[in-house]
């Protein structure tokens, strides 16, 4: 299981919403969660801090989840940083996209906490393995 | 019982920020409506849809879920597909706003909404369904898979309909007419089972996921049917006052800062107590004493001023209604009008910020639909046809700024006057005394309205009384300027903050009153031989100016023990007197206790002085309306009583 105190950010331009991922990943033991309000702000606290992993909705003004995405694989520093997408719906080229981008996992809005807890530990699965 | 159980931290937070990107989409769409390809725009109000759909989803509010989606779809093909924002279109876009905004009502008042109203969805659909390539339909038609290719928890009857197997939700829905919120689509949903194959995204975990058991919405019959019926009555009450504030962490932080600061000065002066209790009471304990003191006397003003900080708010999230309203009103007129919003980032107290919301509202009515006029009229006086009425506010000092201008007709004081004196709320020989300035303030006397016939927009005449009569019991004050065919201008004048108020301490003998500092012009000394007499009234004459002297002894019925010998020159909108009063005591910032249950004519409210004496803060508007309009009465006014009261 992964590491309770690891370092995680959260990107939404909404912050009801920052607020139930953040809620939902307390409730899994995840306490040390940063918040980030669009891609370009979250790039920016990504490269000045040692965060371990992002969870950020695709939907955002300046830079959105998908870029913040493309930027990060971009980045050598950050390449390999785990990311999660969460969107409204799955439409079929979302997911494509998201993949082809490199996300590590993808979740539909709304979800619950077992269901982000499924979908954290095969991520983390895949990166143990 | 609320729907809502459990998620009232949630629900709070998303009406607020849902609340406010409603407001902004609605400026936005009044924006969209002048310049239809503006692609930023259309993204961001698709934007704004998307993002409250997605909270909605966690609340479970399915009805509100689909009128996102489906508005937000349309603006999807608007921003995308080529199609062509109608005024047709733009209406039933309008009607999906004022859905959605209804239904946080709803939800504000603990329950899941109604469905939307069958026309908006029906529009809203036709819409979608008239375009043809992309959108709802198209959707299930794009990439190499078959059928569905929405796989999460979509709420629209259309994705029932495509998914394998009986919707009993659905059907109950169709049968009962009751809406079942977002479960409607938990009838097995094909997922994408061969998308993107080689992928890093896992696949497998795409099935639609739910919400546990304990939320479900279609669990609650009970509640679903008892809230239909009330519907109607949820739109009335939607405007409740909100209980929450949404406050800076920084400013939140200093409050902390400084609460921890006075416990330490508290503890300090606890010590301190001890040791003067038990006989210390040397020089160095006295000067300890005193520091102590006095640095708790800073530190609670800093308290007052950051507490304070906590309610302000800009004003600009009251502003941001506004457009919609005047957009609405100004195609219903015909006429062409933008409302322009300057110095929204002006901080005003919270609780101001929601008694303003009427008065402001009637301000712009009354602008566009009087103020500006019509097209043909504009266009006879040589004027852009476009009219630009503009909703202003800005800090002078420590008072607030309201401007609402337009650049219509202007008012004429003689056409005022006239309509006063025909509608016999004055008579002839008082409108000849009155000047241009009065007779533009007869518009807020009850009773009164300029047009022949009261219009179903502006109301019938029982507007700007009441408009008057709020801002005063902000203690705010409003007047008008005109210029005949240039514009209006409503000037609004509010203190800071309603918590605290600058007061000058006035004596009648041994007992202080407290008059609002805002009022006080100057404090000069009553020569008693320099009084004159005109019209049997005593007069002082100021710097060539005559003003009426009025003894606060009358005012308040009490006998005149002494010569006054201080007289303190007060200005209120409608005119400038000298207050006599026997002797003042300085002034002081009053922290109001407001009499809810008791409050006589004439006083404002309470406040406590250092010593514990309890000094009533005068209203001197009303004590002079007492006055003027019982000139003779020599009935003890309420003051006096109140202050028996509190002895």
């Amino acid at each position: 299981m992964a590491d309770p105190k690891m370092r995680i950010l959260v990107v939404d331009d909404f912050s009801t919403m920052r607020r139930i991922v953040r809620n939902l990943l307390k409730e899994l033991g995840f306490a040390n969660v940063e918040e980030a309000e669009d891609g370009a702000i979250a790039l920016q606290k990504l490269q000045n801090g040692s965060f371990e992993f992002v969870v950020t909705d695709w939907n955002m003004p300046n830079m959105d989840g998908l870029q913040l995405l493309q930027a990060i694989r971009k980045t050598p520093a950050l390449k390999h940083l785990p990311v999660m997408m969460i969107t409204a719906e799955a439409k079929k080229e979302n997911i494509i996209a998201a993949a082809q981008a490199g996300a590590s996992g993808y979740i539909v809005k709304p979800f619950t906490a077992a269901t982000l807890a499924e979908k954290l530990q095969k991520i983390f699965d895949k990166m143990g393995g | 019982m609320s729907d809502f159980a459990g998620m009232e931290d949630l629900l709070q937070d998303f009406l607020q920020e849902a609340g406010d990107l409603l407001s902004d989409v609605d400026n936005k769409l009044v924006d969209l409506e002048r310049s239809p390809d503006d692609r930023r725009l259309l993204n961001d109000i698709f934007r704004g849809f998307h993002t409250i759909k997605g909270g909605a989803g966690f609340l479970n509010a399915g009805e509100l879920v689909t009128l996102c989606h489906l508005t937000e779809s349309l603006f999807d093909k608007l921003r995308n597909a080529g199609m062509t924002l109608t005024p047709g279109l733009m209406d039933t876009i309008m009607a999906a706003t004022h859905g959605v905004r209804n239904m946080f009502g709803e939800i504000a008042q603990g329950r899941q909404p109604n469905p939307a109203s069958p026309e908006v969805i029906t529009n809203l659909r036709a819409a979608l369904a008239g375009g043809g390539k992309i959108g709802l339909a198209a959707l299930t038609a794009t990439g190499g898979v078959e059928g569905e290719t929405l796989v999460g928890p979509d709420p629209l009857p259309a994705t029932a309909v495509h998914s394998k197997g009986p919707d009993w939700q659905a059907l109950h829905a169709a049968v009962t007419g009751q809406s079942v919120g977002p479960l409607a689509v938990s009838a097995p949903v094909e997922p994408v089972a061969n998308a993107g194959s080689g992928s890093a995204v896992d696949l497998a975990s795409l099935q639609p996921h739910f919400p546990p058991e304990g939320r479900r919405v279609t669990d609650k019959p009970g509640a679903a049917v008892s809230g239909a019926p009330t519907g109607r009555r949820v739109e009335e009450r939607a405007a409740a006052r909100e209980t929450t504030i949404r406050v800076d962490t920084a400013r939140l932080d200093q409050v902390l800062n400084l609460s921890g600061e006075i416990g330490l000065t508290k503890n300090r002066l606890t010590s301190l107590r001890a040791d003067i209790l038990a006989g210390r009471t040397d020089a160095e304990t006295l000067q300890a004493l005193d520091q102590a003191v006095s640095q708790l006397d800073l530190l609670v003003s800093d308290l007052q001023n950051s507490v304070m900080k906590t309610r302000m708010q800009p004003i600009g999230r009251l502003f941001q209604k506004y457009p919609r309203i005047a957009r609405d009103l100004a195609r219903q007129l015909g006429k062409d009008v933008e409302l322009a919003l300057v110095g929204e980032e002006t901080e005003v107290d919270k609780t101001m910020i929601e008694d303003l919301a009427d008065p402001l509202i009637h301000l712009i009515r009354n602008a566009v639909d009087h103020g500006v006029e019509s097209a043909e009229e504009r266009r006879a006086a040589g004027k852009p046809l476009k009219s630009v009425v503009r909703l202003e506010a800005r800090q002078e000092g420590d008072h607030i700024v309201l401007m609402i201008a337009d650049d219509g007709r202007g008012m004429s004081p003689e056409r005022i006057r006239a309509k006063a004196v025909e509608k016999r709320i004055i008579s002839e020989e008082e409108a000849n005394t009155l000047d241009d300035r009065q007779s533009l303030n007869l518009i807020f006397l009850p009773g009164f309205s300029t047009m022949a016939q009261a219009s179903a927009v502006s109301g019938r005449g029982v507007g700007m009384d009441v408009v008057k009569t709020n801002i005063q019991k902000l203690n705010g004050s409003i007047e008008i300027r005109s210029e005949a065919g240039k514009g209006s201008v409503f000037v609004i004048s509010l203190p800071l903050t309603l918590a605290i108020l600058p007061v000058l301490l006035v004596l009648l003998g041994d007992q202080p009153f407290a008059l609002p500092l805002s009022m006080v012009r100057e404090i000069l000394p009553i020569n008693q031989e320099r009084m004159q007499e005109v019209g049997g009234k005593e007069t002082l004459v100021v710097r060539g100016e005559i003003l009426p002297v009025i003894a606060l002894s009358r005012l308040l019925g009490w006998p005149q023990v002494q010569p006054a010998e201080y007289g303190v020159l007060m200005q209120t909108a409608e005119r400038s007197f000298i207050l006599a009063v026997d002797n003042f005591a300085g002034r002081d910032d009053a922290v109001i206790k407001a009499l809810d249950d008791f409050r006589p004519r004439g006083v404002a409210g309470v406040t406590t002085l250092s010593n514990g004496q309890i000094v009533l803060i005068l209203d001197m508007k009303e004590l002079l309306a007492d006055l003027t309009a019982h000139p003779e009465r020599d009935l003890r006014p309420a003051p006096a009583r109140a202050l028996e009261f509190f002895a």
